[in-house]
């Protein structure tokens, strides 16, 4: 949390500024939260993890330069999964977040906040801040939204600078917003969405043309096109996805953690829940009635983005944690006296929580030489055919491929929209109780938010009911081409417009 | 001039190949922009990026890939219009990151060769073919034997870019072997993409060395690491050679393993066994887009390929008639060659400035330790100083002596300090008999010795003249001088 004093005379500062009309931003003086992976000089960047409990970066990550340059007030830095694996936020050296939605439960029967950026989410719905920051590696922004009712954008990989974000998967890690509306989550992306020379993955803003069709102050959907995955229970296929998955990881996770793997791998929910299912369909009904051509589409390579995701994620990810040693900054083991070998092993051991344990164990597994073509080259060409699927799909062509047309294809669209989650937010004692679970059954969660995460095309959550069985909130997800951001907030900020819940 | 190497023992032939590291002589290191310069304070040119900290993102530097580009070009390679960057994956405590940025499933230049023939003192011709040319990151430095127990380590090293060039097997002797990387120093220099200096550790070299009959199948091969010098590198083949040759004429086999070289004892000692190569888990560095190079840039940059040693070699000896002894020793030295001719462009002699160059001046700069390339004499004093003993205004030895104080700091011309200190070689004839017969007269009993024949009281005669003149007078005309007024 940042120095009450300091925030003050910031706030200040930023008054002063707007009273003699220099105000530098819409954000002058706007309190934002930023998650504990973004490098910011004057806090420390734990990452959640015993790791970096006392880490103070010597610089600021470029988007928090940029709020800060724009006037915004930096309150403090969320909870989160550490190093940005998880989808519940539970897996943090400070503990868990809990969903703030419905304050009541928050002693008995508490539900989880959702992760990676569970702490960004719960600041947001809670109303401690205006916006926070988050990151969405497989859906760590969106996710969460979805469980706490509040807005989660995920731009087009590259638009925000990755400089000074703690890397989890550096081809799949985006700068995420959370906000109560679209329009907020406008506010901050406006700020957000430059050029950084010192991220090599930031793309040039000249790939990214704007669309001279997109309406972005009319409120009508007349010239939009929504593609809706046909055969809903199929293009999830999730049995088959979580099988698959499944025998892939066992063999690793059971090898480590000691268990037998000839038990039957069981769920803890074998299908989309229906509530969910009625309020997609609620959606696509109300943004037909806006004015929208819904048509459907097909994406046959989606069923297998969850296990493809959870090849690529843990090898990124167990390469870019490979420098956590404690030698140069972080903590280090003390009780050591013998060579270095024993000191990596006893630093990591201790510094690392079970779930990052995993999945660096996972993925140095994937990337071995004797399983790297089956699992990992494998799982590069399933995310190349993702791709290909939404390129197919969507009218606009993908700025990246080359071609350079703004003319709609007949049939392609503009916009998708699925579900964000397979339920509301889960309850904390149902996802800690190890017993019960295993590990992949909680990586099973993301299987809504991957494929756009593969692919890098931007996609936003908007809540849009609450569940009549447990009165949590409930999010749908609309995915765009890669660079249409603003079509793509122009729909979701008429989606809002729909919704039964009042941010 | 070495000879084309026969069978060892009648019977075994060996096979030799090169794995090259060459620092690049860029102001920035590979992927970020703090310092790549050499012997500075421990960890005083780290930035976060080499330092590994979180958030940080790698930059490639155009420099290093313009400076490797045209290396590959100059070493015949085919640049590959695309090529990428991996990392492999180790933990070492002078690794940062726990993995080098490389590339390893797709190279900057493919193929190449180095070509030696007499213009490198091998009396044959011979292909070593050249397997490929990748960027990597350098890592920093471990050091042990500060205090036991403990390793420190200096990271000014981490990241800066090296050069990897690996051979095929084609080289078949340790002589051979030291020419190839003579070879590759030169034309390393030539184009300023290296220093290429073994002993500073700008360029190091791993040897793999295995030895076979003729027409069968090659034999296991070992790696010989740790090589600080060309010497080493040739003594250390040769031991391996004889080494392996040994064992296998007893009926041992050899064993696949890394071995160093022990100078004291001529002799090579296992470093640690290669039972199983180490898996570095190579995957693509996502950070990193491919590296794309356009036609226009491949051009520009082969067009604008400095000469390149074997031509130089062949112009200068055309040019200034020089032998090819005195060409490679100019050769040897970075930035000898621009400073030989900047000194001969003024019409001198071309072999009284190579002698003065290679003999006089780097002699007495390697006695004071002194690198080339913090030479305080410059090319006009060197000048001026050649044209006052060629035109007799002073003695070779007062030559000398004058070099000496330039080098240690005087950086007057040579006219200036002849003046100055009234060191003008006395050639005055009128002026030398006069002292001859001063000394004639001074010593009647040598002169009797001499006309009766004794030339080694001649000699000290003479040294009676120059002692007198405090070594001033031209040698040569008191000789002459003396020898008339005596003999006649």
């Amino acid at each position: 949390i940042s120095e009450k004093d300091s925030v003050q005379k910031l706030a200040e500062q930023s008054g002063k500024r707007i009273r003699d009309g220099r105000k530098r931003s819409p954000l002058d003086g706007i309190p934002i939260a930023i998650k504990d992976n973004f490098c910011t000089s004057e806090l420390k960047t734990t990452c959640a993890s015993t790791m970096l409990k006392d880490f103070q970066p010597p610089f600021n990550a470029t988007v928090v330069e940029l709020l800060i340059n724009a006037g915004a007030i930096i309150l403090g830095k969320t909870n989160m999964d550490e190093f940005g694996m998880g989808s519940e936020t539970i897996h943090s050296h400070f503990g868990e977040t809990r969903n703030p939605y419905n304050t009541q439960d928050l002693k008995n029967g508490a539900r989880i906040a959702g992760g990676s950026s569970g702490g960004s989410a719960a600041s947001v719905a809670s109303g401690m801040c205006f916006a926070a920051l988050g990151s969405d590696t497989g859906g760590s922004v969106r996710l969460p939204a979805s469980y706490c009712g509040v807005v989660g954008f995920k731009p087009s990989y590259g638009r925000c600078s990755r400089w000074g974000l703690v890397a989890y998967a550096n081809s799949l890690d985006t700068v995420g917003i959370l906000a109560r509306t679209v329009e907020d989550t406008r506010l901050l992306y406006n700020v957000l969405f430059t050029y950084d020379e010192k991220d090599t993955t930031s793309i040039p803003s000249e790939i990214f043309q704007q669309d001279s069709h997109v309406p972005i102050c009319t409120d009508s959907l007349n010239n939009i096109r929504v593609g809706v995955p046909e055969r809903i229970s199929v293009f999830y296929c999730f049995n088959g996805v979580v099988k698959l998955t499944g025998k892939l990881l066992m063999v690793v996770i059971n090898g480590y953690f000691n268990r037998s793997f000839d038990e039957p791998v069981s769920y803890f929910v074998s299908e989309l829940d229906t509530t969910i299912v009625t309020l997609w369909k609620k959606a696509i009904d109300y943004l037909n009635h806006r004015g929208a051509t819904i048509i459907p589409v097909s994406c046959p390579s989606t069923q297998y983005a969850l296990p493809a995701y959870y090849i690529l994620a843990p090898a990124e990810a167990s390469s870019n944690l490979a420098r956590y040693d404690g030698i140069r900054y972080g903590s280090r083991c003390d009780n050591v006296t013998e060579t270095d070998e024993t000191l990596y092993a006893a630093t990591r051991d201790e510094g690392f929580g079970e779930e990052v344990k995993r999945r660096i164990i996972l993925g140095t597994y994937t990337l071995t030489e004797g399983s790297y073509s089956d699992c990992f080259l494998q799982a590069q060409k399933v995310r190349q055919l993702i791709k290909k699927d939404f390129d197919a799909i969507f009218a606009k062509a993908n700025p990246l491929n080359g071609l350079q047309h703004t003319d709609k294809a007949p049939d392609g669209v503009d916009v998708l929209i699925t579900p964000v989650t397979i339920s509301t937010a889960p309850k904390i004692t149902e996802v800690t109780n190890v017993e019960r679970r295993n590990a992949v059954e909680a990586y099973v969660n993301d299987v809504m938010t991957i494929p756009a995460s593969l692919a890098g095309i931007p996609a936003i959550s908007i809540p849009f009911g609450i569940s009549p069985k447990d009165g949590y909130p409930i999010g749908l997800q609309l995915l765009a081409q890669y660079g249409d951001e603003q079509r793509l907030l122009h729909v979701a900020s008429v989606l809002e417009e729909g919704s039964d819940i009042n941010t | 001039m070495a000879q084309k190497h026969g069978l060892y023992h009648e019977r075994f032939e060996a096979v030799i190949g090169l794995e090259i590291h060459a620092q690049i002589n860029s102001k920035s290191k590979l992927f970020s922009s703090s310092s790549a310069s050499f012997n500075k304070p421990v960890s005083s040119n780290v930035s976060v990026i080499d330092a590994a900290f979180p958030g940080t993102i790698p930059k490639l530097n155009k420099k290093c890939v313009d400076l490797a580009v045209a290396t590959a070009f100059a070493l015949s390679g085919e640049v590959q219009r695309i090529s990428s960057f991996d990392r492999k994956h180790y933990f070492y405590p002078d690794l940062p990151a726990g993995y080098q940025i490389t590339q390893h499933y797709a190279p900057l230049s493919v193929g190449g060769q180095i070509r030696l023939s007499s213009l490198d003192g091998l009396d044959f011709e011979k292909v070593i073919r050249i397997k490929q040319l990748q960027l990597e990151q350098d890592t920093g430095k471990s050091i042990r034997d500060v205090r036991p127990g403990m390793t420190f380590v200096d990271l000014n090293r981490a990241g800066i870019g090296l050069m990897e060039i690996v051979t095929e097997p084609d080289i078949r002797s340790p002589i051979e072997a030291g020419l190839v990387v003579r070879k590759l120093q030169a034309l390393m220099r030539a184009l300023g993409s290296s220093d290429g200096n073994m002993e500073e550790g700008s360029l190091r070299c791993d040897v793999n060395v295995s030895v076979h009959e003729p027409d069968k199948t090659f034999g296991v091969r070992c790696e010989i690491k740790n090589l600080n010098s060309i010497k080493f590198l040739v003594s250390a083949i040769d031991a391996e050679i004889q080494r392996q040759i040994q064992d296998i004429c007893r009926g041992v086999s050899i064993v696949q393993e890394t071995r160093g070289y022990d100078v004291s004892s001529s002799r090579t000692y296992r470093l640690r066994e290669k039972e199983t190569a180490p898996d570095y888990r190579y995957m693509p560095e996502s950070d990193l887009p491919q590296l794309i190079l356009s036609e226009d840039y491949l051009r520009r940059v082969k067009d604008s390929l400095p000469e390149l040693p074997d031509d130089t070699k062949k112009r200068l000896i055309k040019q200034y008639n020089l032998s090819l002894n005195d060409v490679s020793t100019l050769l040897g030295e970075s930035g000898g060659i621009e400073y030989f001719e900047k000194v001969a462009a003024a019409g001198r002699n071309p072999q009284h400035v190579v002698n003065w160059i290679t003999h006089e001046l780097w002699g007495r700069l390697n006695s004071r330790e002194i690198r080339f390339q913090d030479n305080p004499v410059s090319t006009e004093q060197l000048g001026s100083l050649i044209d006052c003993v060629i035109d007799n205004t002073i003695s070779g030895r007062t030559g000398k002596d004058i070099l000496n104080q330039m080098i240690d700091g005087d950086n007057r011309s040579a006219f200036e300090i002849v003046e100055a200190s009234g060191l003008r070689q006395l050639s005055d004839p009128d002026e030398l008999s006069k002292i001859c017969m001063t000394i004639i007269k001074r010593f009647p009993q040598q002169v009797e010795s001499i006309r009766s024949g004794n030339k080694n009281t001649f000699q000290w005669l003479v040294g009676q003249v120059m002692r007198e003149t405090k070594g001033k007078a031209n040698p040569a005309l008191v000789h002459k001088t003396l020898s008339d007024l005596i003999l006649k």
